[in-house]
Protein backbone atom coordinates (compact mmCIF):
# COMPACT_ATOMS: atom_id res chain seq x y z
CA UNK A 1 0.00 0.00 0.00
CA UNK A 2 0.98 3.77 -0.76
CA UNK A 3 0.86 5.83 1.77
CA UNK A 4 2.59 9.71 2.23
CA UNK A 5 6.08 10.41 3.07
CA UNK A 6 5.91 12.88 4.72
CA UNK A 7 3.58 15.94 5.82
CA UNK A 8 4.84 17.76 3.06
CA UNK A 9 3.68 15.47 0.76
CA UNK A 10 0.38 15.06 2.59
CA UNK A 11 -0.43 18.58 2.39
CA UNK A 12 0.10 19.17 -1.44
CA UNK A 13 -1.92 16.10 -2.32
CA UNK A 14 -4.63 17.61 0.28
CA UNK A 15 -4.17 21.05 -1.69
CA UNK A 16 -4.31 20.09 -5.05
CA UNK A 17 -7.92 18.03 -4.42
CA UNK A 18 -9.07 20.48 -2.22
CA UNK A 19 -12.15 21.30 -4.64
CA UNK A 20 -12.96 17.44 -4.81
CA UNK A 21 -12.24 16.93 -1.21
CA UNK A 22 -14.25 19.44 0.26
CA UNK A 23 -17.50 18.47 -2.19
CA UNK A 24 -17.09 15.51 -1.43
CA UNK A 25 -16.92 15.95 2.21
CA UNK A 26 -20.07 18.38 2.35
CA UNK A 27 -22.03 15.93 0.76
CA UNK A 28 -20.47 13.06 2.83
CA UNK A 29 -23.85 12.38 4.31
CA UNK A 30 -26.04 10.88 1.01
CA UNK A 31 -23.13 8.43 0.19
CA UNK A 32 -23.66 8.53 -3.43
CA UNK A 33 -20.85 10.55 -4.97
CA UNK A 34 -20.52 8.97 -8.71
CA UNK A 35 -17.02 8.32 -9.72
CA UNK A 36 -18.23 10.05 -12.96
CA UNK A 37 -18.89 13.47 -10.84
CA UNK A 38 -15.15 12.92 -9.08
CA UNK A 39 -13.72 12.92 -12.56
CA UNK A 40 -15.50 15.60 -13.67
CA UNK A 41 -14.45 17.80 -10.72
CA UNK A 42 -10.51 16.32 -11.50
CA UNK A 43 -10.65 18.37 -14.76
CA UNK A 44 -11.04 14.38 -16.33
CA UNK A 45 -7.78 13.87 -15.16
CA UNK A 46 -8.27 10.18 -13.91
CA UNK A 47 -4.70 9.46 -12.85
CA UNK A 48 -5.55 11.64 -9.75
CA UNK A 49 -8.37 9.71 -8.56
CA UNK A 50 -5.89 7.02 -8.92
CA UNK A 51 -3.70 8.63 -6.96
CA UNK A 52 -6.23 9.50 -4.09
CA UNK A 53 -7.14 6.20 -4.05
CA UNK A 54 -3.55 4.71 -3.80
CA UNK A 55 -3.01 6.32 -0.76
CA UNK A 56 -6.56 5.90 0.61
CA UNK A 57 -7.77 8.89 1.10
CA UNK A 58 -11.09 8.22 -0.67
CA UNK A 59 -12.50 4.91 -1.07
CA UNK A 60 -14.48 3.30 -4.58
CA UNK A 61 -17.69 1.36 -4.13
CA UNK A 62 -19.55 -0.10 -7.12
CA UNK A 63 -18.85 3.34 -9.13
CA UNK A 64 -19.49 5.78 -6.14
CA UNK A 65 -16.57 7.25 -4.17
CA UNK A 66 -16.21 8.00 -0.44
CA UNK A 67 -13.96 10.00 1.62
CA UNK A 68 -11.64 7.34 3.59
CA UNK A 69 -12.97 7.02 7.21
CA UNK A 70 -9.75 7.90 8.45
CA UNK A 71 -9.64 11.09 7.03
CA UNK A 72 -13.42 11.51 7.44
CA UNK A 73 -13.02 11.76 11.24
CA UNK A 74 -10.03 13.40 11.11
CA UNK A 75 -11.60 16.10 9.02
CA UNK A 76 -14.84 16.00 11.40
CA UNK A 77 -13.00 16.28 14.40
CA UNK A 78 -10.60 19.28 13.29
CA UNK A 79 -13.79 20.74 11.78
CA UNK A 80 -15.76 19.98 14.85
CA UNK A 81 -18.67 18.61 13.46
CA UNK A 82 -18.28 14.87 14.13
CA UNK A 83 -21.53 13.18 15.13
CA UNK A 84 -20.17 10.55 16.51
CA UNK A 85 -19.26 11.10 20.04
CA UNK A 86 -16.49 9.06 20.94
CA UNK A 87 -15.47 8.83 24.27
CA UNK A 88 -12.69 5.96 24.04
CA UNK A 89 -10.27 8.83 23.75
CA UNK A 90 -10.83 10.02 27.15
CA UNK A 91 -11.28 6.81 28.91
CA UNK A 92 -7.68 6.18 26.95
CA UNK A 93 -6.34 8.87 28.33
CA UNK A 94 -6.65 8.46 31.35
CA UNK A 95 -5.15 4.62 31.62
CA UNK A 96 -2.10 6.14 29.74
CA UNK A 97 -1.91 9.19 32.70
CA UNK A 98 -1.80 6.39 34.88
CA UNK A 99 1.07 4.28 33.19
CA UNK A 100 3.06 7.28 32.54
CA UNK A 101 2.56 8.40 36.68
CA UNK A 102 3.98 5.09 37.24
CA UNK A 103 6.89 5.02 34.64
CA UNK A 104 7.31 8.32 36.29
CA UNK A 105 8.33 6.72 39.80
CA UNK A 106 9.98 4.07 38.75
CA UNK A 107 12.35 5.99 36.66
CA UNK A 108 16.00 7.42 38.17
CA UNK A 109 17.13 8.76 35.17
CA UNK A 110 16.04 12.69 34.82
CA UNK A 111 16.01 13.41 31.35
CA UNK A 112 13.50 10.39 31.12
CA UNK A 113 11.86 11.50 33.92
CA UNK A 114 10.89 14.75 32.21
CA UNK A 115 9.80 12.74 28.40
CA UNK A 116 6.79 11.18 30.99
CA UNK A 117 6.38 14.30 32.37
CA UNK A 118 5.79 15.54 29.49
CA UNK A 119 3.39 13.43 27.61
CA UNK A 120 1.40 13.82 31.25
CA UNK A 121 0.80 17.43 30.33
CA UNK A 122 0.16 16.94 27.28
CA UNK A 123 -2.55 14.29 27.83
CA UNK A 124 -4.17 16.63 30.35
CA UNK A 125 -3.98 19.13 27.97
CA UNK A 126 -5.70 17.16 25.26
CA UNK A 127 -7.79 15.58 27.83
CA UNK A 128 -10.09 19.02 29.07
CA UNK A 129 -10.41 19.96 25.02
CA UNK A 130 -11.94 16.56 24.31
CA UNK A 131 -14.16 16.29 26.89
CA UNK A 132 -15.16 19.62 26.19
CA UNK A 133 -15.77 18.73 22.22
CA UNK A 134 -17.48 15.93 23.58
CA UNK A 135 -19.68 17.65 25.92
CA UNK A 136 -20.92 20.01 22.98
CA UNK A 137 -20.99 17.16 20.43
CA UNK A 138 -23.97 15.69 22.58
CA UNK A 139 -25.96 18.79 23.16
CA UNK A 140 -26.01 19.10 18.98
CA UNK A 141 -26.22 15.63 18.43
CA UNK A 142 -29.13 15.78 20.68
CA UNK A 143 -31.11 19.14 19.50
CA UNK A 144 -30.48 17.93 15.90
CA UNK A 145 -31.99 14.47 16.72
CA UNK A 146 -35.09 15.75 18.41
CA UNK A 147 -35.42 18.15 15.57
CA UNK A 148 -34.64 16.15 12.54
CA UNK A 149 -34.89 12.57 12.90
CA UNK A 150 -38.72 11.75 11.81
CA UNK A 151 -38.79 8.48 12.20
CA UNK A 152 -40.24 8.23 16.31
CA UNK A 153 -39.31 5.11 17.73
CA UNK A 154 -35.66 5.86 16.97
CA UNK A 155 -35.71 9.75 17.86
CA UNK A 156 -36.40 7.74 21.17
CA UNK A 157 -33.99 5.18 21.25
CA UNK A 158 -31.34 7.77 19.67
CA UNK A 159 -31.96 9.98 22.36
CA UNK A 160 -31.86 7.84 24.77
CA UNK A 161 -28.53 6.42 23.74
CA UNK A 162 -27.59 9.79 23.76
CA UNK A 163 -28.46 10.28 27.52
CA UNK A 164 -26.30 7.26 28.22
CA UNK A 165 -23.45 9.02 26.45
CA UNK A 166 -24.30 12.19 28.98
CA UNK A 167 -23.68 9.45 31.51
CA UNK A 168 -20.55 8.30 30.65
CA UNK A 169 -18.87 11.66 30.09
CA UNK A 170 -20.20 12.35 33.12
CA UNK A 171 -18.44 9.45 34.71
CA UNK A 172 -14.89 10.25 32.91
CA UNK A 173 -15.46 14.43 33.96
CA UNK A 174 -15.80 12.47 37.64
CA UNK A 175 -12.55 9.89 37.16
CA UNK A 176 -10.72 12.14 35.93
CA UNK A 177 -11.22 14.60 38.90
CA UNK A 178 -10.68 11.95 41.25
CA UNK A 179 -7.35 11.11 39.52
CA UNK A 180 -5.84 14.56 39.83
CA UNK A 181 -7.33 15.05 43.58
CA UNK A 182 -7.60 11.76 45.06
CA UNK A 183 -5.56 9.08 43.39
CA UNK A 184 -2.24 10.23 42.63
CA UNK A 185 -1.88 12.63 44.95
CA UNK A 186 1.92 12.02 45.51
CA UNK A 187 2.76 12.76 41.94
CA UNK A 188 1.20 16.02 41.34
CA UNK A 189 2.47 16.95 45.17
CA UNK A 190 6.28 15.70 44.25
CA UNK A 191 6.26 16.66 40.35
CA UNK A 192 6.47 20.50 41.36
CA UNK A 193 6.31 21.80 37.54
CA UNK A 194 5.33 25.52 37.15
CA UNK A 195 3.23 24.32 33.57
CA UNK A 196 1.89 20.95 34.93
CA UNK A 197 -0.20 23.30 37.94
CA UNK A 198 -1.17 25.78 35.30
CA UNK A 199 -2.48 23.20 32.83
CA UNK A 200 -4.17 21.10 35.77
CA UNK A 201 -5.57 24.03 36.88
CA UNK A 202 -7.18 24.72 33.62
CA UNK A 203 -8.48 21.27 33.17
CA UNK A 204 -10.25 21.22 36.33
CA UNK A 205 -11.81 24.63 34.96
CA UNK A 206 -13.10 23.33 32.02
CA UNK A 207 -14.22 20.09 33.21
CA UNK A 208 -16.06 21.95 35.92
CA UNK A 209 -17.70 23.87 33.07
CA UNK A 210 -18.25 20.45 31.57
CA UNK A 211 -20.05 19.45 34.66
CA UNK A 212 -22.61 22.70 34.31
CA UNK A 213 -23.20 21.75 30.74
CA UNK A 214 -24.06 18.26 31.26
CA UNK A 215 -26.33 19.08 33.68
CA UNK A 216 -28.71 21.57 31.73
CA UNK A 217 -28.46 18.69 29.05
CA UNK A 218 -29.73 16.11 31.32
CA UNK A 219 -32.30 18.69 31.23
CA UNK A 220 -33.00 19.32 28.05
CA UNK A 221 -32.94 15.49 26.97
CA UNK A 222 -35.33 14.73 30.13
CA UNK A 223 -37.66 17.68 28.61
CA UNK A 224 -37.25 16.00 24.93
CA UNK A 225 -37.81 12.99 25.99
CA UNK A 226 -41.11 13.59 27.87
CA UNK A 227 -42.56 15.52 25.01
CA UNK A 228 -41.81 12.30 22.44
CA UNK A 229 -43.44 10.35 25.17
CA UNK A 230 -46.35 13.04 25.33
CA UNK A 231 -46.68 12.67 21.73
CA UNK A 232 -46.15 9.16 21.00
CA UNK A 233 -48.75 8.22 24.06
CA UNK A 234 -51.05 10.65 22.15
CA UNK A 235 -50.27 9.08 18.91
CA UNK A 236 -50.99 5.91 20.32
CA UNK A 237 -54.33 6.85 22.34
CA UNK A 238 -55.51 8.42 18.58
CA UNK A 239 -55.02 5.03 16.82
CA UNK A 240 -56.96 3.15 18.91
CA UNK A 241 -59.94 5.31 18.83
CA UNK A 242 -59.69 5.94 15.25
CA UNK A 243 -59.74 1.76 15.44
CA UNK A 244 -62.67 1.37 17.58
CA UNK A 245 -64.11 3.95 15.29
CA UNK A 246 -63.26 2.50 12.42
CA UNK A 247 -65.21 -0.80 13.71
CA UNK A 248 -68.02 1.24 14.99
CA UNK A 249 -67.85 -0.07 18.42
CA UNK A 250 -66.13 3.68 20.19
CA UNK A 251 -69.45 4.19 21.70
CA UNK A 252 -70.05 1.04 23.29
CA UNK A 253 -66.34 0.61 23.93
CA UNK A 254 -65.21 4.07 25.17
CA UNK A 255 -67.31 6.65 27.18
CA UNK A 256 -67.30 9.07 25.02
CA UNK A 257 -70.85 9.61 24.92
CA UNK A 258 -70.76 10.29 28.60
CA UNK A 259 -67.97 12.55 27.78
CA UNK A 260 -69.73 14.34 24.97
CA UNK A 261 -72.63 14.83 26.45
CA UNK A 262 -70.89 16.55 29.14
CA UNK A 263 -69.63 18.83 26.42
CA UNK A 264 -71.71 21.87 25.66
CA UNK A 265 -69.31 24.34 23.53
CA UNK A 266 -70.71 26.15 21.10
CA UNK A 267 -68.44 24.39 18.33
CA UNK A 268 -70.75 21.23 18.75
CA UNK A 269 -74.03 23.54 17.82
CA UNK A 270 -75.73 24.37 14.93
CA UNK A 271 -75.12 27.11 13.29
CA UNK A 272 -78.52 28.92 12.75
CA UNK A 273 -79.04 32.37 10.84
CA UNK A 274 -80.83 34.46 13.23
CA UNK A 275 -84.48 35.61 11.82
CA UNK A 276 -84.21 39.00 13.32
CA UNK A 277 -87.07 41.41 12.23
CA UNK A 278 -85.99 44.38 10.47
CA UNK A 279 -86.78 47.66 12.80
CA UNK A 280 -89.67 49.49 10.76
CA UNK A 281 -87.81 53.36 11.82
CA UNK A 282 -85.17 52.23 10.05
CA UNK A 283 -86.82 51.00 7.07
CA UNK A 284 -88.81 54.14 7.07
CA UNK A 285 -86.08 57.11 7.85
CA UNK A 286 -82.71 55.32 5.84
CA UNK A 287 -81.42 56.12 2.96
CA UNK A 288 -79.55 53.40 2.45
CA UNK A 289 -82.38 50.81 3.24
CA UNK A 290 -84.41 52.32 0.67
CA UNK A 291 -81.86 51.92 -2.04
CA UNK A 292 -82.22 48.12 -0.43
CA UNK A 293 -85.44 48.25 -0.79
CA UNK A 294 -85.38 49.55 -4.09
CA UNK A 295 -83.16 47.04 -5.08
CA UNK A 296 -84.83 43.68 -4.30
CA UNK A 297 -88.01 45.32 -5.31
CA UNK A 298 -86.56 45.99 -8.95
CA UNK A 299 -85.26 42.19 -8.55
CA UNK A 300 -88.81 40.45 -7.55
CA UNK A 301 -90.48 42.94 -10.08
CA UNK A 302 -91.42 40.01 -12.71
CA UNK A 303 -90.49 36.85 -11.76
CA UNK A 304 -92.32 35.55 -15.08
CA UNK A 305 -89.57 34.80 -17.72
CA UNK A 306 -90.93 35.34 -21.04
CA UNK A 307 -88.76 34.75 -24.06
CA UNK A 308 -88.90 37.53 -26.17
CA UNK A 309 -90.29 36.66 -29.70
CA UNK A 310 -86.84 37.51 -32.19
CA UNK A 311 -87.23 38.44 -35.93
CA UNK A 312 -85.00 37.16 -38.23
CA UNK A 313 -81.96 38.85 -39.13
CA UNK A 314 -82.35 41.52 -41.55
CA UNK A 315 -79.93 40.77 -45.01
CA UNK A 316 -76.99 42.45 -45.57
CA UNK A 317 -78.40 43.38 -49.07
CA UNK A 318 -80.51 45.80 -47.00
CA UNK A 319 -77.82 47.66 -44.80
CA UNK A 320 -75.70 48.25 -48.30
CA UNK A 321 -75.71 51.90 -49.57
CA UNK A 322 -77.01 52.32 -53.19
CA UNK A 323 -77.14 55.53 -54.62
CA UNK A 324 -78.90 56.46 -57.86
CA UNK A 325 -78.39 59.63 -59.22
CA UNK A 326 -80.65 61.46 -62.08
CA UNK A 327 -80.72 64.84 -62.69
CA UNK A 328 -84.17 66.71 -62.93
CA UNK A 329 -84.73 70.35 -64.81
CA UNK A 330 -86.08 72.82 -61.87
CA UNK A 331 -88.11 74.97 -64.35
CA UNK A 332 -88.24 78.18 -61.28
CA UNK A 333 -84.54 78.04 -61.61
CA UNK A 334 -84.06 78.30 -64.94
CA UNK A 335 -86.95 81.14 -64.86
CA UNK A 336 -84.33 83.07 -62.39
CA UNK A 337 -81.36 83.02 -64.48
CA UNK A 338 -83.31 83.74 -67.93
CA UNK A 339 -85.06 87.14 -66.51
CA UNK A 340 -81.57 88.41 -65.62
CA UNK A 341 -80.75 87.79 -68.98
CA UNK A 342 -81.86 89.90 -71.99
CA UNK A 343 -82.23 86.98 -74.58
CA UNK A 344 -85.36 85.15 -75.65
CA UNK A 345 -86.76 82.43 -74.21
CA UNK A 346 -86.18 79.72 -77.04
CA UNK A 347 -82.74 81.27 -77.57
CA UNK A 348 -82.22 80.67 -73.94
CA UNK A 349 -83.39 77.22 -73.63
CA UNK A 350 -81.73 76.08 -76.77
CA UNK A 351 -78.05 77.33 -75.14
CA UNK A 352 -79.10 76.06 -71.41
CA UNK A 353 -76.51 73.89 -69.93
CA UNK A 354 -78.71 71.51 -68.34
CA UNK A 355 -75.59 69.40 -66.53
CA UNK A 356 -76.61 66.48 -68.50
CA UNK A 357 -77.58 66.03 -71.81
CA UNK A 358 -81.15 67.70 -73.27
CA UNK A 359 -82.24 66.73 -76.92
CA UNK A 360 -83.66 69.32 -79.19
CA UNK A 361 -86.93 68.24 -78.79
CA UNK A 362 -86.58 68.34 -75.08
CA UNK A 363 -85.59 72.06 -75.20
CA UNK A 364 -88.82 72.91 -77.10
CA UNK A 365 -90.42 71.17 -74.35
CA UNK A 366 -89.22 73.15 -71.97
CA UNK A 367 -90.14 76.19 -73.91
CA UNK A 368 -93.41 75.08 -74.24
CA UNK A 369 -93.70 74.50 -70.11
CA UNK A 370 -92.11 77.83 -69.22
CA UNK A 371 -94.13 79.86 -71.54
CA UNK A 372 -97.14 78.84 -70.09
CA UNK A 373 -96.71 77.75 -66.89
CA UNK A 374 -94.77 81.85 -66.63
CA UNK A 375 -97.42 83.34 -69.05
CA UNK A 376 -97.44 86.58 -66.83
CA UNK A 377 -94.09 86.66 -66.02
CA UNK A 378 -92.97 86.97 -69.51
CA UNK A 379 -93.59 89.45 -72.54
CA UNK A 380 -94.49 88.11 -75.77
CA UNK A 381 -93.21 89.67 -78.84
CA UNK A 382 -96.01 89.44 -81.93
CA UNK A 383 -93.09 88.53 -83.89
CA UNK A 384 -91.99 85.28 -84.33
CA UNK A 385 -88.84 83.22 -86.03
CA UNK A 386 -88.29 79.87 -87.15
CA UNK A 387 -85.45 77.26 -86.34
CA UNK A 388 -84.99 73.75 -87.15
CA UNK A 389 -88.37 73.94 -88.70
CA UNK A 390 -89.93 75.02 -85.53
CA UNK A 391 -91.69 78.66 -85.48
CA UNK A 392 -91.14 79.71 -82.63
CA UNK A 393 -93.00 83.55 -80.43
CA UNK A 394 -89.99 85.71 -79.55
CA UNK A 395 -90.33 85.81 -75.24
CA UNK A 396 -88.65 88.19 -73.08
CA UNK A 397 -88.04 88.95 -69.36
CA UNK A 398 -90.80 91.54 -68.44
CA UNK B 1 -70.70 47.51 27.39
CA UNK B 2 -67.48 46.32 29.22
CA UNK B 3 -64.85 46.88 26.49
CA UNK B 4 -65.40 48.26 23.27
CA UNK B 5 -64.60 44.93 21.90
CA UNK B 6 -67.39 42.93 23.98
CA UNK B 7 -69.26 42.87 20.53
CA UNK B 8 -66.57 41.62 18.53
CA UNK B 9 -65.62 38.81 21.09
CA UNK B 10 -69.49 38.07 21.35
CA UNK B 11 -69.66 37.57 17.14
CA UNK B 12 -66.38 35.45 16.97
CA UNK B 13 -67.46 33.48 20.13
CA UNK B 14 -70.87 32.44 19.45
CA UNK B 15 -70.04 31.28 15.98
CA UNK B 16 -68.13 27.99 18.05
CA UNK B 17 -64.82 29.55 16.67
CA UNK B 18 -62.07 30.04 19.65
CA UNK B 19 -60.19 33.56 20.50
CA UNK B 20 -56.56 31.99 19.99
CA UNK B 21 -53.44 33.17 21.38
CA UNK B 22 -51.32 32.43 18.34
CA UNK B 23 -53.75 33.19 15.37
CA UNK B 24 -52.54 35.12 12.33
CA UNK B 25 -55.47 37.53 12.39
CA UNK B 26 -54.59 40.69 14.13
CA UNK B 27 -57.96 41.11 15.58
CA UNK B 28 -57.88 38.04 16.74
CA UNK B 29 -54.87 38.69 18.18
CA UNK B 30 -56.12 41.92 19.82
CA UNK B 31 -59.15 39.93 21.42
CA UNK B 32 -56.96 37.91 22.82
CA UNK B 33 -55.03 40.30 24.44
CA UNK B 34 -58.42 41.69 25.98
CA UNK B 35 -59.65 38.51 27.18
CA UNK B 36 -56.11 37.96 28.45
CA UNK B 37 -56.79 40.61 31.53
CA UNK B 38 -58.27 38.59 34.11
CA UNK B 39 -60.44 41.23 35.44
CA UNK B 40 -61.72 41.83 32.23
CA UNK B 41 -62.55 37.80 31.86
CA UNK B 42 -64.03 37.85 35.00
CA UNK B 43 -66.47 40.87 34.03
CA UNK B 44 -66.85 39.32 30.68
CA UNK B 45 -67.80 36.43 32.15
CA UNK B 46 -70.49 37.64 34.17
CA UNK B 47 -71.94 39.28 31.37
CA UNK B 48 -71.95 36.70 28.87
CA UNK B 49 -73.67 34.70 31.36
CA UNK B 50 -76.97 36.68 31.65
CA UNK B 51 -77.49 35.82 28.31
CA UNK B 52 -76.47 31.95 28.35
CA UNK B 53 -72.70 32.27 27.12
CA UNK B 54 -70.36 30.57 29.23
CA UNK B 55 -66.62 31.92 28.37
CA UNK B 56 -64.41 29.76 29.13
CA UNK B 57 -60.49 29.44 29.03
CA UNK B 58 -58.58 26.62 27.52
CA UNK B 59 -54.90 26.62 27.22
CA UNK B 60 -53.95 30.03 25.43
CA UNK B 61 -57.60 29.80 23.49
CA UNK B 62 -61.21 31.23 24.95
CA UNK B 63 -64.47 29.85 23.78
CA UNK B 64 -67.84 29.43 24.95
CA UNK B 65 -69.86 26.97 26.08
CA UNK B 66 -73.52 26.63 26.82
CA UNK B 67 -75.89 25.83 29.57
CA UNK B 68 -76.91 22.48 29.95
CA UNK B 69 -80.13 22.37 28.60
CA UNK B 70 -79.53 24.24 25.66
CA UNK B 71 -77.13 22.08 23.65
CA UNK B 72 -78.12 18.57 23.99
CA UNK B 73 -77.82 17.01 20.65
CA UNK B 74 -75.55 14.14 21.44
CA UNK B 75 -76.00 12.50 17.91
CA UNK B 76 -74.64 15.93 16.46
CA UNK B 77 -71.63 16.03 18.96
CA UNK B 78 -71.01 11.89 18.02
CA UNK B 79 -70.85 13.32 14.57
CA UNK B 80 -68.35 16.01 14.76
CA UNK B 81 -66.34 13.91 16.97
CA UNK B 82 -65.78 11.30 14.72
CA UNK B 83 -65.11 13.59 11.98
CA UNK B 84 -62.75 15.31 13.77
CA UNK B 85 -60.89 11.93 14.82
CA UNK B 86 -60.45 10.92 11.55
CA UNK B 87 -58.87 14.40 10.16
CA UNK B 88 -56.57 14.30 13.27
CA UNK B 89 -55.43 10.47 12.67
CA UNK B 90 -54.81 11.78 8.74
CA UNK B 91 -52.88 14.70 10.11
CA UNK B 92 -51.28 12.59 12.47
CA UNK B 93 -50.27 10.14 9.66
CA UNK B 94 -48.98 12.91 7.53
CA UNK B 95 -46.31 14.51 10.05
CA UNK B 96 -46.43 13.02 13.51
CA UNK B 97 -45.16 16.35 14.57
CA UNK B 98 -48.56 18.22 13.83
CA UNK B 99 -49.59 19.86 16.64
CA UNK B 100 -49.64 23.78 18.05
CA UNK B 101 -47.84 25.89 15.91
CA UNK B 102 -46.82 23.48 13.05
CA UNK B 103 -47.18 25.11 9.65
CA UNK B 104 -47.96 23.13 6.41
CA UNK B 105 -49.37 23.82 2.62
CA UNK B 106 -51.73 21.43 0.64
CA UNK B 107 -49.37 20.58 -1.83
CA UNK B 108 -46.77 19.01 0.97
CA UNK B 109 -49.40 16.75 2.01
CA UNK B 110 -50.18 16.41 -1.71
CA UNK B 111 -46.89 15.51 -2.51
CA UNK B 112 -46.16 13.00 0.51
CA UNK B 113 -49.29 11.16 -1.07
CA UNK B 114 -46.77 9.73 -3.31
CA UNK B 115 -44.16 8.18 -0.27
CA UNK B 116 -47.10 7.53 1.66
CA UNK B 117 -49.53 4.48 0.98
CA UNK B 118 -50.98 4.78 4.74
CA UNK B 119 -51.66 8.39 4.01
CA UNK B 120 -53.48 7.68 0.76
CA UNK B 121 -55.52 4.88 2.05
CA UNK B 122 -56.67 7.32 4.84
CA UNK B 123 -57.21 10.01 2.23
CA UNK B 124 -59.34 7.52 0.27
CA UNK B 125 -61.21 6.66 3.29
CA UNK B 126 -62.28 9.98 4.06
CA UNK B 127 -64.99 9.75 1.53
CA UNK B 128 -67.24 12.10 3.17
CA UNK B 129 -65.66 15.06 2.48
CA UNK B 130 -65.01 16.29 -0.76
CA UNK B 131 -65.46 13.13 -2.79
CA UNK B 132 -67.07 14.81 -5.36
CA UNK B 133 -63.37 16.06 -6.25
CA UNK B 134 -61.25 14.24 -8.45
CA UNK B 135 -58.34 14.93 -7.70
CA UNK B 136 -55.82 14.13 -4.27
CA UNK B 137 -54.85 18.02 -4.15
CA UNK B 138 -58.72 18.93 -4.01
CA UNK B 139 -59.48 16.80 -1.52
CA UNK B 140 -56.82 17.96 1.01
CA UNK B 141 -57.77 21.21 0.35
CA UNK B 142 -61.16 20.14 1.70
CA UNK B 143 -59.98 18.52 4.57
CA UNK B 144 -58.36 21.49 5.30
CA UNK B 145 -61.01 23.76 4.98
CA UNK B 146 -63.19 21.41 7.38
CA UNK B 147 -60.54 22.06 10.11
CA UNK B 148 -60.14 25.93 9.03
CA UNK B 149 -64.13 26.19 9.58
CA UNK B 150 -64.10 24.29 12.83
CA UNK B 151 -60.96 27.02 13.71
CA UNK B 152 -58.20 24.66 14.84
CA UNK B 153 -55.71 26.16 12.11
CA UNK B 154 -55.53 29.49 10.07
CA UNK B 155 -54.50 30.44 6.63
CA UNK B 156 -51.56 32.31 7.56
CA UNK B 157 -49.61 33.07 3.94
CA UNK B 158 -52.17 33.25 1.03
CA UNK B 159 -49.54 33.17 -1.32
CA UNK B 160 -47.61 30.39 -0.42
CA UNK B 161 -50.87 28.70 1.02
CA UNK B 162 -49.32 28.06 4.58
CA UNK B 163 -51.57 27.02 6.83
CA UNK B 164 -51.09 27.34 10.90
CA UNK B 165 -51.99 25.07 14.13
CA UNK B 166 -53.63 26.89 16.76
CA UNK B 167 -53.51 27.01 20.26
CA UNK B 168 -57.42 25.76 20.00
CA UNK B 169 -55.79 22.47 18.50
CA UNK B 170 -55.08 21.75 22.83
CA UNK B 171 -59.06 21.84 23.15
CA UNK B 172 -59.10 18.67 20.01
CA UNK B 173 -56.10 17.38 22.54
CA UNK B 174 -57.76 17.65 25.61
CA UNK B 175 -60.95 15.84 24.20
CA UNK B 176 -58.94 12.75 23.18
CA UNK B 177 -57.14 12.44 26.08
CA UNK B 178 -60.41 12.54 28.19
CA UNK B 179 -61.63 9.40 26.32
CA UNK B 180 -61.27 6.49 28.43
CA UNK B 181 -60.30 3.07 26.33
CA UNK B 182 -60.64 0.17 29.39
CA UNK B 183 -57.55 -1.70 29.71
CA UNK B 184 -58.93 -5.09 28.21
CA UNK B 185 -60.52 -3.12 25.40
CA UNK B 186 -56.85 -1.42 24.72
CA UNK B 187 -55.36 -4.55 24.66
CA UNK B 188 -57.08 -5.93 22.36
CA UNK B 189 -56.41 -3.26 19.36
CA UNK B 190 -53.46 -4.80 16.96
CA UNK B 191 -50.20 -3.45 17.05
Amino acid sequence: MKTFNNIKELLSTLNREEKLLSEMFTKRKSLNYKLSYAIEMVDSNEDRINLLLQLSVIRENGGFLEIDDQFLEFFEQILDVNEEINLSYINENIKSIKENINYYFNENNENKKYTYLKFIKKTFRKMGIITLRSVVDVRRNIENTFKNESNYKNKQLKLEHLDEKRAIVKDLITQTLALINNEELTFFKTATDEELNRIIKELKYSLSECTHNLIEIEKQIIDYLNQIKHQGKFIEKLRKLKYLKDQFRIESETDLKQILSQKNQVIFQKRVSEPINLSIDYLRDDEIAFSIIKKVAKRNLDKLNYTPLIAENISDEYLENSIEKEVMINLEEIRNKFVATSDNLFNFIINYDFSKKVSFNERVTIFCQMASQFEFEFSFEDESQTENGIEYALVYPK
Amino acid sequence: MITKYTSDIFEVLRKGQFICYNSPKDNIQTLYKILENEDTFEELYEYFYKINYILEEGDEYFYFSRSKEKNNDLERKLEKAFGWIDILDFFKTYDSSFDVGFRFTPSEIDSQLKNNADLKTKLENLKKIGSDKKNYLDRIKKIIEKLERDNYISLENEISETYKVLTSFNYLKDLINTINIPEEIANEIPE
